[in-house]
C-alpha cells in the first residue's frame, strides 16, 4: 500500500522534472499542484480515518454512549483536508 | 506498529472492543464485596453484573457454588468466542492458536471423565466451549465410553497422532499422565508452528507474548522442582520456546535456588518479578510466590499491550486477565462455601 503511494509520488516528481527540462516557462501548472496536494491530503485523511473508524465502531458496539466521541475522533483527520483546501485559494 | 494492516487483520476494531470488555472486569473493591458474601449471594450479585445471562440461563438447574462455577465457564466461553467472531486475517489465526488451549483443556476433561467414570452430563458442564472444537465433536467426546474411543474421535484433529502414540504407554501403565503430557506438548508445539516472527508484522508481538508466558511457566516449574528436591530430571518439565532459560541451564539452576533468584533479578522481567521474589524470601511459601508470579505475568502482559497497542497483545492480555478473574471468583465462592475468612480468601486472589 505505502510502496504504491511512494512510487506514484516519485513518478509525479519525475514528470515535473522532465517538463522543466523541456524548457517551458511553467513546468507544472500551479493549479494542478494544488489539486494534487488536496488529493493526497484527502487520501492520507482517509487512511487515518479507516483505523479510527474501525476502533470507533468497535467501541460503539460495546457501549452506544461512545457514539458522539467516536464520531468526533473519526472525522478529526478531516481537518487535514480542510487545511489542504486553503492551498487552493493561495495559488 | 501496524497502521494499515497488510493482511485483512482488524486490530483497531478488535482492540477497541477488547478494551471496552476489559473495563468490565472486576476491580479490587468488587472482589472485596464478594469476599464478604455467601455462595448464593455471590450468585445473585453476579447475576446483576455482566455474568447475568449465564446466571439466568443456569439458575433453574443449579444453585449456590455450582451455579457460580458453571456460569463462570460459560461466560468465559462466550467472551472468547466473541474474540474469534470479531477478528479476521492473521489476527484470527493468532487468537485461534492461543485459544486452542481450551481444546487441550476439553480433551483432558474428556479423558479424566472417562478415567473416573463420570456422568457425561457432568463432563459436558465442565467443557469450556472457547476453542476450535465444534459442538458435534464435543458431544462425541462426552459420549465416548473408553479412552481408546476418545483417541479415535480425535484422530482428525492436531491431537490425534500424539495421543495415538501415547496410548500404548497409557495401556501399559494405566495412568493418564502420558496422554495429558501428549496433549500439552501438542498444544505448545502447534502454537508457534509455521509462524515467521522476523518478517511478518503482527506475529512478532504474538511470539514475544508467548515467550513471556513460556518463561513464566518455566520459572514456576523450576521453583516447584527446587522446592520438592526430588531427583526428577528438570528437562522433562522444560517447555521450549522461552528466552530466559535453556534446558541444560535450568537443570543446574534448580539445584541452586539462590542462583535462580539472582538470575531472575537480572532478567528482563525483574521489574514485574520484584514483589514475587520478595514475597518468596520473606514468607518462603510457594503458593504465595506462585500467586505473585501470576500477578507478575499479568503485569508483564499489560506492559506488552501498552508497548504494542495495535497488535494481538491486548487481546491475549485480556484473555489472561479474564481467566484470572474467573479463577478469582471461583476461589471466593469455594472459599466462602467451606467457611474461609475474608483475609484467607484474599491471599488466594490474583490481581494487578
Amino acid at each position: 500500500m505505502y510502496e504504491t503511494l511512494v512510487a506514484a509520488i516519485n513518478m509525479l516528481g519525475l514528470i515535473a522534472q522532465q517538463s522543466a527540462e523541456a524548457g517551458s516557462t511553467v513546468a507544472f501548472p500551479p493549479a494542478a499542484g494544488a489539486a494534487l496536494g488536496v488529493g493526497i491530503a484527502a487520501l492520507g485523511a482517509g487512511i487515518a480515518e479507516g483505523g479510527i473508524g474501525a476502533a470507533a465502531v468497535g467501541a460503539i458496539a460495546e457501549d452506544s454512549d461512545f457514539f458522539g466521541i467516536g464520531l468526533l475522533f473519526t472525522v478529526l483527520p478531516e481537518t487535514l483536508v480542510i487545511l489542504a483546501i486553503v492551498v487552493i485559494f493561495i495559488v | 506498529m501496524n497502521v494499515i494492516s497488510r493482511d485483512a487483520s482488524n486490530y483497531s476494531y478488535v482492540n477497541a472492543r477488547v478494551r471496552s470488555r476489559w473495563a468490565l472486569l472486576l476491580d479490587a473493591d468488587e472482589y472485596d464485596t464478594l469476599t464478604r458474601m455467601g455462595p448464593s449471594e455471590i450468585a445473585r450479585s453476579l447475576g446483576e453484573s455482566e455474568y447475568g445471562p449465564e446466571i439466568d440461563a443456569l439458575g433453574s438447574r443449579h444453585s449456590g457454588v455450582d451455579l457460580v462455577e458453571h456460569a463462570l465457564n460459560r461466560n468465559l466461553a462466550r467472551h472468547f468466542d466473541d474474540l474469534l467472531e470479531w477478528s479476521q486475517g492473521t489476527l484470527y489465526d493468532l487468537i485461534s492458536r492461543y485459544l486452542r488451549k481450551f481444546d487441550a483443556w476439553n480433551v483432558k476433561t474428556a479423558l479424566r471423565g472417562v478415567y473416573s467414570e463420570t456422568d457425561s452430563g457432568v463432563v459436558d458442564d465442565d467443557f469450556i466451549r472457547a476453542g476450535e472444537f465444534d459442538e458435534a465433536l464435543l458431544t462425541t467426546l462426552e459420549e465416548c465410553g473408553s479412552v481408546q474411543a476418545i483417541v479415535d474421535a480425535l484422530a482428525e484433529t492436531v491431537f490425534g497422532d500424539p495421543l495415538a502414540d501415547a496410548l500404548a504407554e497409557y495401556e501399559e501403565t494405566g495412568a493418564l499422565v502420558p496422554l495429558e503430557n501428549a496433549v500439552d506438548r501438542t498444544f505448545y508445539s502447534t502454537l508457534l508452528r509455521g509462524l515467521n516472527a522476523t518478517t511478518e508484522s503482527g506475529t512478532r508481538e504474538f511470539v514475544k507474548f508467548l515467550q513471556a508466558e513460556v518463561d513464566f511457566r518455566n520459572i514456576r516449574n523450576a521453583f516447584r522442582l527446587a522446592r520438592s528436591g526430588a531427583s526428577i530430571d528438570p528437562s522433562e518439565y522444560y517447555i521450549a520456546g522461552g528466552r530466559l532459560f535453556e534446558a541444560t541451564e535450568l537443570a543446574s539452576l534448580v539445584e541452586n535456588r539462590d542462583e535462580l533468584v539472582a538470575r531472575l533479578r537480572e532478567s528482563r522481567y525483574s521489574e514485574q518479578l520484584g514483589p514475587a521474589l520478595e514475597r518468596l524470601e520473606s514468607a518462603d511459601t510457594l503458593i504465595g510466590f506462585e500467586h505473585a508470579l501470576d500477578t507478575a505475568l499479568l503485569g508483564y502482559a499489560d506492559h506488552l499491550s501498552h508497548v504494542f497497542p495495535l497488535s494481538v497483545c491486548p487481546v491475549l492480555a485480556y484473555v489472561l486477565a479474564k481467566e484470572r478473574e474467573v479463577d478469582n471468583i471461583r476461589a471466593i465462592a469455594r472459599g466462602r462455601e467451606v467457611g474461609l475468612s475474608g483475609e484467607e480468601i484474599e491471599q488466594e486472589l490474583v490481581m494487578l
